[in-house]
């Protein structure tokens, strides 16, 4: 996968304010947990839809179901908020939340949909904060997947060059991990493009 | 005065020495880019304060901290981290840390840091 238009300062600028917008999203789980969740370090990549497929694979386990949230966001700034969390994850989640052996279907979906609002509403407002931008989110939808075919052919049709961000949540006590994909459109590497450079005319002035 | 700044991020690391340069323009700053590189400056330099990061590859901030402490256990450590959650600020001031600041840090946030250091 190659990183076309982006210099190292680019992605090594998005890399670091995703990091301080995951930090913050770590820490209204944290809160919302009462547990203590590890940080890891962010991956980007620029990719074609090939290379997402790619990526996918090898980053989700095709042996468990998933609960995949999606969740659409516009503005100078637009994208999709993915976030997949394993069926054994959720149930530990939904178990932890609601203090109960077994939740129902409708409380682990419950579950997950909060989780994937505050992690998305957290994250993107917090990386759009700080490239000095706003965006509107969109209401999310979730489905339990088979295996990790995660993008539909149809979404397939609306990407070309995608931005893959793509960090892990891990909070080891409890068991609950999850991953999270932020895909962007090809028009939007060059808003990016922009509102790094912005960023970086402001640290190097 | 010499002071140890450590991020895996460049971008991180040029915006505190700007920070730092802009309050003590004289200062000597050391750059680290993960933790293992972090104590074998501090093992040969013994800078008078270090700026750290937690989440890096190699050798962890946690990690790097905690060596650093073993070297010197008088070491002015502030982390500075995206890692906002209170367990991990517990953490680190159990483990020799003298504070811990969110990223970004501005201006008057270095101001406040440097003024509670005793450099």
């Amino acid at each position: 996968m190659e990183q076309r238009e982006f210099s190292e300062d680019h992605l090594d600028i998005l890399r670091e304010l995703m990091n301080i917008a995951m930090g913050n999203a770590t820490a209204s789980i944290a809160d919302l947990l009462q547990a203590f969740g590890k940080m890891h370090i962010p991956k980007i990549l620029i990719s074609d839809m090939e290379g997402l497929h790619e990526y996918i694979r090898s980053a989700i386990p095709d042996n468990q179901r998933h609960y995949v949230t999606k969740q659409l966001f516009g503005g100078f700034f637009s994208g999709e908020f993915l976030f997949v969390i394993s069926e054994e994850s959720a149930l530990n989640l939904g178990h932890h939340l609601y203090d109960v052996t077994q939740p129902s279907d409708g409380d682990i979906l419950d579950a997950v949909v909060e989780l994937t609002n505050i992690l998305s509403a957290t994250i993107i407002s917090r990386l759009t904060e700080e490239l000095n931008t706003k965006v509107q989110f969109f209401v999310p939808s979730t489905d339990l997947i088979a295996g990790n075919d995660l993008i539909s052919p149809e979404d397939l049709l609306n990407y070309h060059s995608i931005i893959i961000i793509n960090t892990r949540m891990e909070f080891q006590n409890h068991n609950i991990n999850g991953q999270i994909f932020i895909l962007t459109k090809d028009e939007m590497i060059d808003s990016l493009k922009a509102l790094i450079d912005r960023k970086l005319e402001e640290l190097y002035a | 005065m010499k002071i140890l700044v450590v991020d895996d991020s460049k971008l991180a690391r040029l915006f505190l020495i700007k920070t730092l340069r802009e309050l003590e323009p004289g200062v000597e700053i050391l750059e680290a880019e993960n933790g293992l590189v972090a104590v074998e400056l501090f093992k040969e330099h013994r800078p008078s304060a270090v700026f750290l990061d937690l989440t890096m590859p190699v050798m962890d901030g946690y990690e790097a901290l905690k060596e650093i402490m073993q070297i010197n256990p008088k070491a002015q450590v502030v982390v500075v981290s995206a890692d906002i959650q209170t367990q991990a600020q517990e953490m680190v001031l159990a483990l020799g840390a003298k504070m811990m600041v969110p990223k970004p840090i501005n201006v008057d946030k270095m101001a406040s840091v440097l003024q509670q250091l005793s450099i």
